[in-house]
């Protein structure tokens, strides 16, 4: 026994931080994705997260199978956020980087309400799906099979996105395309479109988290805020702009949590604000950040 | 690996084919960038550590190749303001109009930079040349014993860099200042420097004055395409 | 932000704000004077100095809860606990300032955001005993001032006009601060503060004061919304109240003096007149708020002086063509 609980808790509390820490690095990722590539922190992220969970709601609903409505919901809000972006948030683009921020802001106030209208205050549940349900026994620990699942995915996600950001073209593309670069004013409209592709792809990762997520919370219209939040002292720890920022910042937010609520449970909201309170006095640009200004 | 240095009262300037490192020069003695080896001393006092801020009230100043200016501001604020970084700032109580002293100051450089028309028009609304003007008076406005000039005329016409380079001759002989200038134009450089110094690629080429630099075969072959006037 | 303008507008939204409670009622009419200060206590930040903070709640969240506990805890006068929340609001800006003042302007945004939220889960959970968690910290004794002299202010006029006085003063303390050359170089931040810097200028001790002289008067603002609810409710540390002094700062515009004044007061009334009709106040909001940082950016009061300002250009223009024909 080790304060009080014998070393299987330790482990499984590890593999409940790796899966809430997953969650984060979909998340953090996508987030960082669209600062880098459009210069705007998306206040509307976890508003995105949120209407991933109630499009998997939606899809499963009508389609009665999870991994049918995980992929449509993925792709449903990743084409509503092209949406807004294309119409809404270019239009801003020419502006301070101030501007578009403003405006996801306005995103995260509004959405959430409407979803109140739509779909009530009660939260959606969402069923595990069938083969998912329980866990594995692994000599005397517990391993929930879906939180593996969530573990499992996010790390094939990651290395997909990195293959992609990497190796293909469009890939290199969207990592040259930042809006002050020299490909703006030599491809112009073009550029306008990998914008959209990028930021599709930042709120899809979201959408992939809250969809992943539905299971465990239930999509309540509430749960985007939290999560923002969370997601902002992921990057402020990982480093903004840095894919394996947002990946250590994740996992490590996601430990932070779980062990404090073993040990703390009334402080465990909190601990990330002190974790990010350390950090900022410690090592104030973070753990990737970029140098220079800080 | 750059040396040199410059003494008090010389307007030195210095030329080299573009990403020959002028404006990084200038960025290190301003204190923008910190020097990855070597030392800068000012007045026989190591300066090369110091913040931006620290360096420019020690009294060097520099300017900025693209006009970097107070958009929203009146010309005479965007001077105004910066004659007041001579004083204690933290100063909350005071109407600013009560301090008369400053008012005067910049009214002063404002006619001296020929804007004193533009006094109450928004920096964004003035044309390049005006504002590459706005640019030399914010940076006079510091009382600097050394004035970084980063390429003043560019994109100016013929005749606006004609009545630039005189003003920049006059206002440092009249202020007794130290001037070190970046130049593209070489009529410019002919014109009024006591001493030129041309970079290539991070390093020093030559050193001299007007007459050697312009027969420095060296010199020549690297400026290939650039005319001599 | 012409200082002959600006101290004209102040005197005339003094003057309406006499009768407004008249008006309207006075309980809405407080509400829009506690709520123009903590905009104008934010604009020093945003509008003057140029720095975007999503967290300011937590000055004014925690101005409310330590004017609140003074209150009743410690048994303290109206005036010690005003004080209590200025010296928090104060403290408060000192400590996340030293923290995050010197990252760039996302970081800080985020930053902030954070630090409030940390605020709001400590007086929702963890510190429950002393702030009342979920239902908010309540029974606060009845207030009264006896120095100078009495005022009941449980009625509400006598509320309404000591409210008045304290945000009046703290107007013209805002005014005098802005037109300082302290103001002035906070703007030149705004503008550029790479060649603020390049001035001479310590611009992060200038931001970080800028920053602190935010959290006093929003701080401020807080203690006396503590001093009009007679009790004080978790939501003022919620992410919302940060959102909301953005929108109302917005509004009416960041980059006039008077402008956060007009944003809180229409808001306000907005949300009064809206939450009749529907629940759904945020969304509807939201939207607005979108639509106006789309067209609007300036606010109602920027706006109608960049009408001004290109209508005087039209007819200066027109003069000079009618001397030339």
């Amino acid at each position: 026994m080790l304060f009080g609980f014998p070393p299987e808790i330790y482990l499984m509390q590890i593999v409940f931080g790796l899966a809430l820490g997953a969650i984060y690095v979909l998340l953090a990722s996508g987030l960082s994705i669209i600062f880098g590539l459009l210069d705007v922190i998306n206040f509307a992220h976890g508003t995105f997260y949120m209407l991933g969970a109630y499009a998997v709601y939606v899809a499963v609903s009508l389609t009665g199978n999870f991994w049918i409505g995980l992929v449509c919901a993925v792709l449903i809000v990743a084409l509503f956020g092209a949406l807004t972006e294309w119409t809404l948030l270019k239009r801003l683009y020419k502006e301070e980087p101030f501007y578009p921020l403003l405006l996801t802001f306005g995103m995260a106030v509004a959405i959430p309400d409407a979803m109140k209208f739509i779909f009530g205050l009660i939260g959606k549940v969402v069923e595990y799906p069938s083969g998912l349900v329980g866990a594995i026994m692994a000599g005397p620990i517990l391993l929930p099979k879906y939180r593996l699942f969530i573990i499992v995915l996010t790390a094939f996600v990651m290395i997909l996105l990195w293959l992609f950001l990497k190796k293909s073209d469009l890939g290199m593309i969207i990592r040259a395309a930042t809006r002050d670069s020299l490909m703006v004013q030599v491809l112009g409209v073009n550029v306008s479109r990998i914008w959209t592709v990028g930021f599709s792809i930042g709120v899809g990762l979201a959408a992939l988290g809250g969809a992943v997520a539905a299971p465990m919370v239930s999509a309540v219209p509430d749960m985007g805020v939290e999560m923002t939040v969370e997601c902002f002292v992921v990057v402020v720890i990982g480093g903004l702009g840095s894919l394996g920022g947002a990946i250590l910042g994740g996992l490590i937010i996601g430990q932070v949590v779980s062990f404090v609520s073993l040990f703390a449970g009334d402080y465990s909201n909190v601990a990330i604000f002190f974790a990010m309170a350390v950090i900022l006095l410690i090592r104030p640009r973070g753990l990737f950040g970029e140098a220079g200004r800080l | 690996m750059v040396d040199f240095s410059v003494e008090k009262g010389q307007l030195k300037s210095i030329i080299g084919p573009n990403g020959a490192g002028k404006t990084t020069l200038f960025n290190l003695i301003a204190g923008v960038f910190i020097p990855s080896s070597g030392r800068i001393y000012f007045d026989n006092k190591d300066i090369t550590s110091k913040k931006v801020h620290q360096i420019s009230q020690l009294g060097i100043t520099k300017t900025y190749q693209i006009t970097h200016v107070f958009p929203r501001l009146t010309a005479f604020e965007n001077i105004r303001i910066s004659v007041q970084s001579r004083m204690s700032s933290f100063n909350f109580w005071r109407r600013v109009g009560t301090f008369s002293r400053i008012n005067k100051k910049a009214e002063e450089i404002l006619t001296l930079v020929t804007l004193a028309d533009s006094h109450d028009r928004p920096a964004s609304t003035l044309s390049h040349g005006e504002r590459k003007y706005l640019e030399i008076g914010i940076a006079l406005a510091t009382e600097p014993k050394i004035l970084l000039l980063d390429e003043p005329t560019a994109g100016m016409s013929p005749a606006e860099t004609i009545e630039a380079t005189k003003l920049i001759r006059s206002l440092t002989d009249q202020l007794e200042l130290t001037v070190i200038l970046v130049e593209h134009d070489m009529s410019v450089v002919m014109e009024i420097s006591d001493e030129v110094m041309v970079l290539n690629e991070g390093s020093v080429l030559a050193q001299g004055t007007c007459e050697e630099i312009s027969c420095n075969t060296i010199v020549q072959r690297v400026y290939l395409g650039e005319r001599n006037e | 932000m012409g200082k002959n303008n600006s101290i004209k507008t102040v005197w005339i939204a003094l003057l309406i704000f006499l009768f407004l409670p008249f008006i309207l009622s006075a309980p809405l009419a407080t509400e829009m004077l506690i709520y123009s200060l903590f905009a104008l206590g934010f604009n020093i930040l945003l509008g003057q100095t140029g720095v975007i903070s999503f967290g300011h709640a937590a000055y004014f969240g925690l101005g409310a809860y330590f004017a609140g506990i003074a209150l009743r805890y410690f048994g303290s006068s109206v005036w010690t606990s005003l004080l209590a929340s200025i010296v928090v609001g104060g403290v408060a800006a000192v400590l996340i300032g030293a923290l995050s003042i010197k990252k760039k302007g996302v970081y800080f945004a985020m930053i902030s955001l954070a630090f409030a939220q940390m605020f709001y889960f400590l007086a929702l959970s963890a510190l429950k005993k002393w702030t009342g968690g979920e239902d908010g910290l309540k029974f606060i004794p009845i207030l009264k001032l006896d120095f100078p002299f009495h005022v009941d202010l449980a009625s509400p006029y006598p509320l309404y006009f000591f409210v008045y006085f304290i945000v009046a003063l703290s107007i013209f303390a805002i005014w005098r601060i802005l037109e300082s050359p302290f103001g002035r170089l906070l703007q030149a931040i705004r503008e550029n503060e790479e060649r603020t810097e390049a001035c001479g200028f310590d611009t992060t001790m200038a931001k970080f004061i800028s920053l602190v002289f935010s959290g006093i008067f929003s701080g401020l603002a807080g203690g006396l919304l503590t001093v009009y609810l007679g009790y004080v409710p978790v939501t003022t540390l919620f992410w919302m109240t940060s959102g909301t002094v953005v929108m109302m700062t917005i509004l009416g515009g960041m980059h006039s003096f008077i402008g956060p004044v007009v944003g809180a007061s229409l808001f306000l009334l907005l949300q009064d007149e809206i939450s009749y009709l529907t629940d759904r106040w945020e969304m509807y909001v939201g939207a607005m708020f979108m639509a106006l940082v789309l067209l609007f950016p300036e606010g109602i009061v920027g706006t109608i002086k960049d009408k001004i300002e290109t209508k005087r250009k039209r007819v200066q223009e027109s003069q000079w063509v009618g001397d030339v024909s």
